[in-house]
């Protein structure tokens, strides 16, 4: 049976709309599936203006078929056939005529009894009582309330129309009730609309002016705005985001086209297109990478009769283009450098300081940087960038534009001639937003990216903001991928802790909580990002354990040593030297560390194990110092034979003490060349015995 | 239809609508949200209905008259009614109407903006109301002023008037718009604008202004102490006044501003808190 609710609200923002109908589609299934009411096909529908949901549905639950017995057949009916009291008296009690007593047969033999039908409930009835409680119970990222009413919702609800099965179904809802009908357009076609199932339902809107589905409003969008470019030969400058809001917030598609005067074509693309879309939401016209004078906009209407949507944007978009120009040409009346010492007025953090504070730092950072990684010869520049990195906040275009803070700062020190490595490094610094965004191009950004990453990080940790479940109040979470993003990409072979140390040291005594404390703190919660963005990655998360388990000193190298153990995952020789591993660490288990001594190896199965263990570690200790882990490994893992023979044939337990701890000291040593690849403890081998311990 | 018309219609309109028609207040303030007649009376739980026009002041917006569409005082035309209607968006819609604006031929959207003041502890939920991408009005949910969770829930409708204005008359500069038929905006305003921009920007003394917003901030809470709060409130809106000035003449510290936002949010909230104890006695 065909179930159709639409929940008619004030304008919802896309955000609100997308976790909504998932919402209400999984709180849906989950009740009826309470309910045992099989649900068949389920959909739903959306404009920023409608919560559609559609399912097909049984009419209510199944009957439930019930054996009640009573008393034994002997017991029930005399000699005669005639029932017996104890008959007639259980047929009284179950409210049933006596006559309707049958013989059930039974393990325990023949009774008495009768069949029980209990009717299910109507799909109805339970529809009413739950699509309120559902809707109640929705939740927006922000909520609100309206009017006298006590519900909390995205916006306000104004109208409920609902049907089961071509009849209306009617519940309350905060003084609303529920009816079989709903509005058109709300400018375009404001009437009323009845309708008895989803396909009158779907045409009736359709004619009033609203599409209820996202995907064929965004293809609506997609084939106006190709043919307004087809003949220009030119593309959209992709903005998904763009699109997907105002897929969104329109419930019947008009894409528009109108132009701005060429003269403001000299404002860079970046600045041109933020102009566009923050205002007015439009789209920004390129060829290749040459920005077009023209727009493309969605308005939520069938045409534009008069022109005047395209002329009232254009005259607003002018304005804005207008003042953009004058901002641009302002700020660059005033050179960064001159502007910077302004960054003493602007707040960084409370307890940290002001941005001139973190520029101080940032210029120590960087230094710090170029050397540990060895590109001393763009030191100059890159501390350059720092000096500078931040002064674009005291832009009127950052004011207006926050988003564009950084590039704006790389695109005025490029206007004033600096040179390009530094307007370079101050133009991608922010970058990157989050896992999926770019790391910076170029090393200096790169470096200028880390330094204010990681001084944000343990300035706010320092001065003992806690971050708690999924908040993230400065971004710290976004911070640390970024942070891990370029040191992985970017192959950066460097002591993490040490410069963790540095940032503190840079801070001095303006972090309050003790230095030890901090990066203990810093460490662990960089281990859990790097943790996640390799399970991101899709490698195994016992190859991951054992990876991290031995320290993330190098993060570059924890990500070699992963990759390592994941390209000898599947050889023959992997498990059976995890195992070996395994049993080293084991037996080593709790000893203390001894000295090895060469000439007390007695038997010819320790003898040969030392020497081929000297051997492979002369080999590997210059590639495990440059971080060759994959090749270290497959050599180490050539001690195996050696080691199993070892393990064959000499007893490491042996009662003279002093041949028991040389034994151990050769385990140790082993132990501690293959714990510097990797913790192979924590990898998982098919068929081991959990715990297995000796 | 000249800016002057513009105003007795929306008057004629909102006042048709059971809105009281309130004068201006008569002190400066940043937005007409902040005015006694929305702050105080959203406050409390009696029905509400209010009309006025509101100039606002915004000393950093100043432009010396020389910038199309900035000015350092604007007018705004602010429409509260508590509890909020359920057709409030078709009357606004009706509204716009009335003003001879065919909606088949335009595109009216609402665009998600929630509003918030942290210097009046207020925000809400809503919209920005774009005309052919023109942002017109603010249309906005109350949910909290001066810290107080508010209930019933008042709708607020700010129209800029300049902005709608310009779209009705189809001009490009606001000083080019008709005040009346024989009066430009230029001719009352632009002396104004190029006047205060440079009082805002240049010539407002700091000293004095730190101190006018130290004294204005003891009187506050003298008389909130007194349990006189409609002064009270006053002193809070020349607090904020005296704050603004000096934001637009650059002249804060690091923590200065901050600081001095949290202490007007401290006097309006206690005043917020005292009048609805006060009104909920019996």
């Amino acid at each position: 049976m065909e179930f159709l609710l639409e929940i008619n609200v004030e304008e919802m923002p896309s955000s609100h709309v997308r976790s909504a109908l998932a919402d209400l589609q999984e709180k849906f299934s989950r009740e009826l599936a309470a309910a045992k009411i099989p649900v068949g096909v389920l959909r739903s529908y959306s404009t920023c203006r409608r919560l559609i949901i559609l399912a097909d549905m049984a009419p209510g639950q199944e009957d439930r078929e019930e054996i009640v017995t009573g008393p034994p057949k002997a017991a029930a009916f005399a000699a005669d056939g005639s029932p017996t009291p104890a008959a007639l008296g259980f047929a009284k009690s179950k409210g049933i005529p006596v006559s309707e007593l049958q013989v059930i047969t039974t393990d325990r033999g023949e009774y008495v009894g009768f069949k029980k039908i209990e009717k299910g409930q109507s799909g109805a009835d339970i529809l009413v009582r739950i699509i309120p409680q559902i809707l109640s119970s929705l939740s927006f990222p922000k909520m609100m309330r309206w009017g006298e009413g006590s519900l909390r919702f995205s916006r306000p609800i104004r109208n409920i129309f609902c049907l089961f099965g071509e009849k209306p179904l009617t519940f309350s809802l905060d003084g609303l009730t529920s009816h079989n009908a709903t509005m058109g357009h709300k400018l375009l076609a404001p009437q009323k609309i009845e309708a008895r199932n989803f396909q009158e339902y779907k045409d009736a809107l359709q004619e009033k002016r609203v599409i209820i589905d996202e995907a064929e409003r965004k293809q609506l969008i997609l084939g106006q705005i190709e043919s307004h470019l087809a003949p220009l030969n030119a593309q959209l400058y992709p903005d998904p985001e763009l699109l997907a809001k105002l897929a969104n917030d329109v419930e019947y598609p008009y894409v528009f086209m109108g132009s701005f005067p060429e003269g403001y074509l000299n404002l860079p693309l970046e600045i041109l297109s933020t102009a566009m879309r923050e205002g007015q939401k439009l789209f920004s016209v390129v060829k290749g990478k040459k920005q077009l004078p023209f727009f493309l906009g969605v308005a939520d209407s069938p045409a534009d009769p008069k022109g005047f949507i395209q002329k009232g944007n254009e005259r607003v978009l002018k304005a804005r283009l207008e003042d953009a120009r004058f901002f641009w040409e302002q700020d660059l009346k005033t050179s960064l450098k001159k502007r910077a010492p302004k960054l003493k007025l602007v707040l960084f953090q409370e307890k940290l300081g002001s941005y001139d504070d973190k520029v101080q730092r940032l210029k120590k950072l960087t230094a710090y940087l170029c050397a540990k990684t060895e590109v001393a010869k763009i030191e100059k520049d890159v501390v350059q960038a720092a000096e500078l990195s931040k002064v674009d906040l005291l832009t009127d275009m950052v004011r207006e534009f926050p988003g564009l803070q950084g590039k704006v700062g790389g695109l005025y020190a490029k206007a004033e001639g600096l040179p390009a490595t530094v307007a370079q490094a101050i133009y991608e610094h922010y970058q990157p937003v989050g896992l999926e965004d770019e790391p910076p191009s170029t090393t200096a950004g790169a470096l200028l990216s880390l330094a204010d990453k990681l001084d944000s990080i343990v300035g706010v940790v320092g001065v003992g903001i806690q971050m708690t479940g999924s908040s993230d109040p400065f971004g710290l979470r976004r911070n640390a991928q970024g942070v891990c993003k370029i040191i992985l990409e970017r192959k950066l072979n460097l002591s993490f802790l040490r410069l963790l140390d540095k940032v503190c040291a840079v801070y001095g005594d303006k972090l309050k909580r003790p230095k030890e404390e901090v990066i203990d703190y810093c460490r662990e919660f960089f281990l859990n990002r790097l943790r996640s963005i390799f399970d991101k990655w899709g490698f195994r998360y016992d190859l991951v354990n054992a990876a991290l388990g031995v320290g993330i000193d190098n993060l570059y190298y924890s990500y070699l040593r992963l990759k390592a153990l994941d390209s000898l995952k599947s050889s023959p020789q992997f498990e059976p030297m995890i195992l070996m591993a395994k049993r080293v660490h084991n037996i080593i288990g709790g000893q203390p560390p001894g000295a090895m001594n060469a000439d007390l190896f007695e038997e010819k199965g320790e003898r040969e194990l030392y020497s081929t263990f000297s051997i492979i570690k002369e080999n590997v200790t210059p590639m495990l110092a440059k971080g060759d882990f994959s090749q270290a490994q497959k050599i180490i893992f050539r001690i195996q034979p050696s080691l199993n023979n070892f393990f064959d044939h000499v007893l490491v337990m042996a009662k003279e003490t002093k041949l028991r701890k040389n034994r151990l000291a050769l385990l140790q040593a082993i132990s501690k060349i293959l714990n510097q690849i990797a913790d192979y403890s924590q990898v998982v081998v098919e068929g081991e015995k959990p715990n297995n311990k000796r | 239809m000249s800016l002057q018309n513009l105003v007795m219609s929306l008057q004629k309109f909102w006042t048709d609508q059971g809105c009281y028609l309130a004068p201006s207040y008569d002190l400066e303030v940043g937005a007409g949200t902040m005015t006694p007649d929305t702050f105080f009376r959203v406050l409390d739980k009696r029905p509400w209905k209010v009309a006025y026009v509101q100039p606002s002041r915004r000393p950093t917006d100043g432009r010396f008259g020389q910038n199309p569409h900035r000015l350092q005082k604007h007018y705004q035309f602010q429409v509260i009614i508590k509890p909020s209607p359920a057709d409030i968006q078709k009357i606004y819609i009706d509204g716009l109407a009335s003003l001879g604006i065919n909606l088949a031929d335009h595109d009216l959207r609402f665009d998600e903006d929630d509003w918030e003041s942290p210097t009046i502890g207020a925000w809400g939920v809503g919209w920005q109301v774009m005309l052919d991408g023109l942002e017109i009005s603010q249309f906005t949910y109350f949910q909290q002023a001066g810290g107080v969770e508010i209930f019933p829930i008042p709708v607020e409708i700010t129209y800029g008037l300049e902005r709608l204005e310009m779209f009705l008359e189809e001009k490009d500069n606001i000083y080019d718009l008709k005040w009346s038929e024989d009066v430009s905006y230029r001719d009352l305003r632009f002396e104004e604008e190029k006047e205060f921009s440079e009082y805002n920007f240049n010539q407002a003394t700091v000293k004095s202004l730190r101190k006018y917003f130290e004294l204005s901030e003891k009187e506050a809470a003298h008389l909130i102490e007194k349990n006189l709060l409609l002064p009270a409130y006053d002193m809070c809106l020349k607090c904020s006044h005296f704050f603004n000035l000096l934001d637009a003449r650059g002249a804060f510290s690091v923590t200065e501003r901050v600081k001095m936002i949290a202490q007007i949010r401290a006097l309006v909230n206690e005043i917020a808190r005292k009048y609805t104890t006060n009104r909920e006695k019996p």
